[in-house]
C-alpha cells in the first residue's frame, strides 16, 4: 500500500461523521467506513483501527445502541443505530462545527 | 444521571467480557471478509483479496485492546492488579504481613472501640419513630411538671401529640415473702402512640389503661424467665395487680438515653406525679416557633397557677443527635470521650508508623527492583500507586482484624452491669457509622503508613540504586524511619503520662478518707408501698420500731435513719441564712441532710464541739441542728456556734429571718457529701424526727461491731418482718459506694490498656527499626570485626544508635507531655496535679527500660555477626 494522501480528520469530528452517517438509519461498521469516505469523495477515511474504538466508546457514552443482524453479503454482522441521545448529540456537533466553520472561514477571508 | 448510566453500561461489560471478545472477533472478521470481498470484486484473488484486507486493517490485537479500553474502570483493574501484585508479596513474606496486620488491628480495634461507645453514649438514637419531630419540653426550667400542667398544655393543640413520662419511679414487687424493687417508667396512656415506640410483642399501653405494664426485654429475659406466655401475667406492684400487655425488645433505648434501662413502662397513676413532656411536631414547626408557641400557652398557664412561674423559662430540645449535647452534663462525658478520642488517634498513629517503617524497610529492600521500574519506563506515579495498594491492603486487612476486635470488645463491654445506683445497660451494636467511620479510618491509615514509603520509595535516583548503594557502609543518621521511631517514642510518652495520671487518680480516689466509716457499715435500703403510708403519721411508727430493732440486733453497735445516704444522693441548698450574731445574712451553699440519733455514732463522724441528736429533739420539741466545720466556719467564723440560732427564709423571695430559730447543738467534722473529689463543702444535719416530709423511700444505716457481710441477713429478716409488702435491698458501705469510684476505674481502665498498648506499640518499632539496621549493616560489622573492632565495640555501635533514638524521643515526649496533660486536671481529683514532676520521671524511666529490653534482640544479633560469613556473603 502507497503512502496515504487523505488528509488527517479534524480531532473531535470523528464521532460526529459516524453519528451522521447513521441518521439514515443502522448500518455495519464497514459501511460506515465505506460512507463515510465515499460521501467525503474520498476525501476522508476512517482508519480501520480508530473505527471500533470510537463505536465502542459511543456505546458506552449511550449514543448508539448495537444488535446483530444479517449484512447484504449474508454474513452475521453489528448494526449500530442512533439512540434519541445520539441525535441530540449529532445536532449539538453539528451545530457547534458549522459556527466553527464558518468562523475559521470569516478569518480566511477578511483578516 | 448520565454517569450513572455510564457506569451501569461499563458493569454490564465486566459480567460479560468473554463474550464480548467473541463479538469483537466476529465483528473484526466480518469486516475484513467483507473488504476482501469488494477488492476481489475488482479482480484480485481471493487469496490477495484477503491478505490485502488484513493488511490496511493492521493488527486486530491493538484493536481490540483499544476497544475494551473503552468499556473499563482503567483505574479499578490496576488497583485490582495492583491488589494482586501485593498480596502474592506479602504470602511470600508471612511474618512481616502479620506484624504489619497486627499492629493495625490493635490500633483500628482501640480506636474504633472508643468510637462505638462514644456513639452509643452521645448519639445513640431512642427507640422512637422519627426522632427528629420529637422534642422534649421543659417548663419553669424544670425538667417534671405537675400532671394538672400536662393537661393545660395537652389540651391547647399546639402539636401533632403530646405525652409526659416519669423515668425516676420505683415500684414493689411482690414476689414470695418478700417484694424487689423495680425500676418503672411511669407514662401518661398517648405516650407510646405519640412516641411511636415498637414493640416485641403484645400491645403498648394506651390512653384509659390503668393496671397494665409493658415490660423490658432484659426484665422479660432474667426475672421473668423468657415465658412465653408472659401476655397477661399478673404482677403485684406496690399490692395491686398489674396485667403485662406487652416485651418491649431486646433493642429498645428510652428517651432519657445514656443506657438508662429501667424494668418496666406503667401507666400515670396518681394526679400528683410529674412528668416531663414530649412533643411530635407538626410538619413545618421548628423548636423555635414551638418555643413561641408554649410561651404562650405556659403564660396562660400561669394565671391559673401562679406560683409556679411556669412561663419564665420555656426550653425545647431535640431528643436525639447533636441537639442533646447542649446540656452541661453531657458536654462534660462529651469532653471525656473527645480526649479518650484523641488518645486512641494517637495509638492508631503509631500503629501506622509501626506499618510505615516496616513498608520503609522494605521499599529499602526492593529499591533494586524500583529502580528497574523506572528505568524501563514506569511512571512514578504508577510505582506510587503501586506501594500505597501495599499499604491499602495492609489496612483493609487490618481493619477487618480490628472491626473483629471492635465487636467482640462491646460485645463484653454490653455485658458489664455497671455498679451504680440506677439500672444502666449500653446496647453497643455495629451499625452504619461504625461501618463508614472504619472505611475512613481504613483509607486515612493507609495513607498515613504509605505516604512516606512511596515517596522515599521513589525518590532514590535510578542509578544509585543500580550501583548497589545499599552496600555502602553507612552511617547512623537521621533516615524517615529513625524520624518515625523517635515520633513513635513521643507519642507513648504522652500517652503513658496520660494513663499514669489514671492510674493515680484511680489510687487516690480509692484511697481517700471519705470523712466517714464504710468498712463496718450497712446500708439497707427500704421501700414502702405508698398506698399504705401516705404520710409522716404511718411512717414514723415504721421508722422508729425498725431502727430500734436493727440496733438491738446481735453483733450491731448502733443504727440510724437518714433522708440520703452520702456519696450516693446529696440535698443541695443555696439559700440566705441569718444568724444571731451578724447582722446581714449571707448566701451559703451547702448540703442538707435529715439524720436519725445515732447518726453521728453510726457513721462514726465525730461530733466536735457541743452534743449530738438526742430522743428528745423531736417534733413540736425546739428545733436544732449540726453544723460541719466548713459550715460552722463560714457563718460564726471563729466563734463557738453552739448555744447560737440560724434562721432560714420561709418562702421564696421572704425575708431571711422570717423563719423559726434553730438552735445550734453541735458542730461534727467535715465528710464527703455528694462526690469523693469535692472540696470545702458545707453541711447543715437536723434531726429527722423534726422533718416534717415523709417518703417511702427510708435509707437505714447499721454500724457493726465485726465484719458487716455476715449481718446482712439478719438485717434483711428485721426489716422484712416489719413489712412483708416493702422491698429492701441491704449492702455493705463498702459495696454501696463502690459505684462512687466508677468514673477514676474507667478511666484509669481505658487510659492504661491505651498507655500499655502505646508502649508496646513503640517498644516494637524500636526493636524493628533496631534489627533493621544491623541486618543492613552485617557487612559492614563483618569488616570491622575483621579490622578488629571487639564484641562490646559492636555492642556500644548499636546501643548508640538506640539511645540516641530513645532519648530524642523521651526529650521530644516529655517536653510535649508537660502541655498535653494539662487539660485531663478536668478529670482527675485535685489531688493528683498533672504537673507533678514525679510522673514525668517515672514515665521517662519506664520508656528508658523498654527501650533497652527492645535493644537486646538486635545487639546480640550484631555481635554475633560471624566476619567470615558476612563478607562471603555475595
Amino acid at each position: 500500500m502507497g503512502e496515504r494522501t487523505f488528509p488527517e480528520l479534524l480531532p473531535g469530528t470523528l464521532y460526529m461523521l459516524i453519528l451522521r452517517t447513521l441518521r439514515a438509519g443502522p448500518l455495519h461498521g464497514y459501511a460506515i467506513a465505506k460512507r463515510v469516505k465515499e460521501a467525503s469523495q474520498e476525501g476522508l477515511v476512517i482508519e480501520d483501527g480508530s473505527l471500533y474504538p470510537a463505536l465502542n466508546r459511543m456505546l458506552v457514552k449511550g449514543w448508539l445502541d448495537a444488535e446483530w443482524g444479517i449484512s447484504e453479503n449474508h454474513r452475521k454482522a453489528r448494526f449500530y443505530r442512533l439512540t434519541p441521545e445520539g441525535r441530540k448529540q449529532l445536532d449539538h456537533e453539528a451545530e457547534s462545527f458549522d459556527r466553527l466553520v464558518r468562523a475559521i472561514q470569516l478569518v480566511m477571508r477578511t483578516a | 444521571m448520565r454517569l450513572l448510566k455510564e457506569t451501569l453500561r461499563r458493569l454490564n461489560y465486566l459480567g460479560r467480557r468473554s463474550r464480548f471478545d467473541d463479538d469483537l472477533d466476529t465483528e473484526v472478521a466480518f469486516h475484513i471478509e467483507t473488504r476482501a470481498d469488494e477488492l476481489e470484486s475488482t479482480g484480485l484473488s481471493r487469496t490477495h483479496a484477503r491478505a490485502q484486507a488484513r493488511r490496511e486493517f493492521g493488527s486486530p490485537a491493538r484493536v481490540a485492546e483499544e476497544t475494551r479500553s473503552a468499556w473499563q474502570f482503567r483505574w479499578l483493574e490496576d488497583l485490582a492488579a495492583d491488589l494482586r501484585y501485593a498480596a502474592r508479596s506479602f504470602r511470600r513474606n508471612p511474618a512481616f504481613a502479620a506484624t504489619a496486620i497486627a499492629c493495625l488491628a490493635l490500633g483500628i480495634g482501640a480506636n474504633t472501640t472508643i468510637f462505638s461507645i462514644a456513639t452509643e453514649v452521645l448519639f445513640s438514637q431512642p427507640s422512637v419513630r422519627d426522632a427528629g419531630s420529637l422534642v422534649h419540653i421543659r417548663l419553669a426550667g424544670s425538667s417534671h411538671v405537675p400532671m394538672e400542667a400536662y393537661r393545660f398544655v395537652r389540651d391547647a393543640n399546639l402539636f401533632a401529640g403530646f405525652a409526659g413520662q416519669n423515668e425516676n419511679m420505683e415500684v414493689n414487687w411482690r414476689r414470695g415473702d418478700g417484694a424487689d424493687r423495680l425500676f418503672a417508667i411511669r407514662v401518661t396512656g398517648n405516650f407510646f402512640g405519640v412516641t411511636g415506640i415498637p414493640l416485641a410483642m403484645g400491645r403498648a399501653i394506651q390512653p384509659g389503661d390503668s393496671d397494665v405494664a409493658v415490660v423490658n426485654y432484659g426484665f422479660w429475659q432474667s426475672r421473668l424467665a423468657a415465658d412465653s406466655n408472659v401476655i397477661g401475667r399478673a404482677l403485684f406492684l406496690d399490692g395491686h395487680p398489674f396485667t403485662v400487655v406487652g416485651v418491649l425488645p431486646r433493642d429498645h433505648r428510652t428517651l432519657a438515653g445514656f443506657g438508662f434501662t429501667p424494668d418496666l413502662y406503667l401507666p400515670v397513676s396518681k394526679d400528683t406525679e410529674r412528668v416531663a413532656f414530649f412533643a411530635r411536631l407538626p410538619e413545618g414547626m421548628t423548636r423555635q416557633i414551638a418555643a413561641a408557641r408554649l410561651q404562650s400557652v405556659s403564660q396562660q398557664l400561669d394565671r391559673i397557677h401562679p406560683n409556679e412561674g411556669y412561663a419564665q423559662q420555656v426550653e425545647v430540645s431535640a431528643v436525639a443527635g447533636l441537639g442533646r449535647l447542649e446540656s452541661s452534663e453531657v458536654q462534660a462525658v462529651a469532653a471525656f470521650f473527645a480526649m479518650l478520642m484523641v488518645v486512641v488517634g494517637l495509638v492508631l498513629l503509631m500503629a501506622c508508623a509501626n506499618v510505615a517503617s516496616l513498608l520503609l524497610a522494605r521499599a529499602s529492600s526492593r529499591s533494586h527492583e524500583l529502580a528497574i521500574r523506572l528505568s524501563i519506563g514506569a511512571s512514578r506515579g504508577r510505582i506510587v500507586r503501586q506501594l500505597f495498594a501495599d499499604s491499602l491492603l495492609l489496612s483493609v486487612a487490618g481493619t477487618a482484624a480490628g472491626l473483629a476486635l471492635n465487636v467482640a470488645l462491646t460485645r463484653v463491654l454490653s455485658g458489664i452491669r455497671l455498679p451504680v445506683p440506677i439500672p444502666v445497660q449500653f446496647l453497643i451494636e455495629p451499625d452504619w457509622r461504625l461501618l463508614s467511620y472504619a472505611i475512613a479510618v481504613a483509607l486515612a491509615s493507609s495513607l498515613a503508613a504509605g505516604l512516606i514509603p512511596a515517596i522515599k520509595g521513589t525518590r532514590a535516583g535510578i542509578s544509585a540504586a543500580l550501583k548497589h548503594g545499599e552496600h555502602q557502609v553507612s552511617r547512623s543518621r537521621w533516615t524517615a524511619s529513625n524520624i518515625l521511631v523517635a515520633g513513635q517514642l513521643a507519642v507513648s510518652i504522652v500517652l503513658l503520662c496520660a494513663a499514669f495520671l489514671f492510674l493515680r487518680n484511680l489510687v487516690a480516689a480509692s484511697t481517700m478518707n471519705p470523712g466517714f466509716d464504710v468498712d463496718h457499715t450497712i446500708w439497707a435500703y427500704m421501700r414502702l408501698a405508698p398506698e399504705a403510708y401516705p404520710n409522716r403519721e404511718k411512717t414514723r411508727p415504721l421508722i422508729d420500731a425498725a431502727v430500734e430493732r436493727l440496733g438491738t440486733l446481735p453483733g450491731v453497735e448502733a443504727a440510724a435513719i437518714a433522708r440520703v445516704v452520702p456519696l450516693n444522693d446529696a440535698m443541695h441548698f443555696q439559700i440566705q441564712v441569718s444568724t444571731d450574731l451578724a447582722a446581714r445574712p449571707v448566701i451559703v451553699r451547702f448540703n442538707l441532710n435529715y439524720v436519725g440519733v445515732d447518726y453521728f455514732k453510726t457513721m462514726q463522724i465525730p461530733i466536735v464541739t457541743g452534743r449530738g441528736f438526742t430522743p428528745a429533739d423531736r417534733m413540736g420539741a425546739p428545733q436544732v441542728a449540726i453544723l460541719n466545720q466548713n459550715m460552722a466556719r463560714q457563718l460564726f467564723g471563729k466563734q463557738d456556734p453552739v448555744g447560737h440560732t440560724i434562721r432560714f427564709p420561709t418562702g421564696k423571695g421572704s425575708n431571711a429571718s422570717s423563719g423559726k430559730p434553730i438552735r445550734i447543738a453541735g458542730v461534727a467534722r467535715n465528710s464527703k457529701y455528694f462526690t469523693l473529689g469535692e472540696e470545702n463543702v458545707a453541711a447543715l444535719y437536723q434531726p429527722y424526727a423534726q422533718w416534717d416530709g415523709s417518703i417511702v423511700n427510708l435509707h437505714f444505716l447499721i454500724r457493726a461491731t465485726g465484719s458487716p457481710q455476715p449481718l446482712i441477713p439478719a438485717v434483711n429478716a428485721a426489716l422484712n418482718r416489719l413489712d412483708p409488702t416493702a422491698a429492701i435491698e441491704t449492702k455493705t458501705m463498702q459495696q454501696g459506694l463502690a459505684f462512687t469510684l466508677v468514673p477514676s476505674r474507667v478511666g484509669a481502665a481505658i487510659l492504661g490498656a491505651m498507655g500499655v498498648l502505646g508502649l508496646a506499640l513503640a517498644s516494637i518499632g524500636l526493636y524493628g527499626v533496631l534489627l533493621y539496621s544491623v541486618s543492613r549493616r552485617i557487612r559492614e560489622i563483618g569488616l570491622r570485626m575483621a579490622l578488629g573492632a571487639t564484641p562490646a565495640e559492636i555492642l556500644r555501635m548499636v546501643l548508640r544508635q538506640s539511645t540516641s533514638l530513645a532519648a530524642t524521643g523521651i526529650g521530644i515526649g516529655l517536653a510535649l507531655s508537660i502541655f498535653a496533660v494539662r487539660p485531663l486536671a478536668a478529670f482527675l481529683t485535685p489531688e493528683v496535679r498533672t504537673n507533678d514532676v514525679a510522673n514525668f520521671v517515672v514515665v521517662g524511666a519506664v520508656l528508658a527500660v523498654v527501650a533497652l529490653i527492645a535493644t537486646v534482640a538486635p545487639a546480640l544479633r550484631a555481635v554475633r555477626v560471624d566476619p567470615v560469613v558476612a563478607l562471603r556473603e555475595e
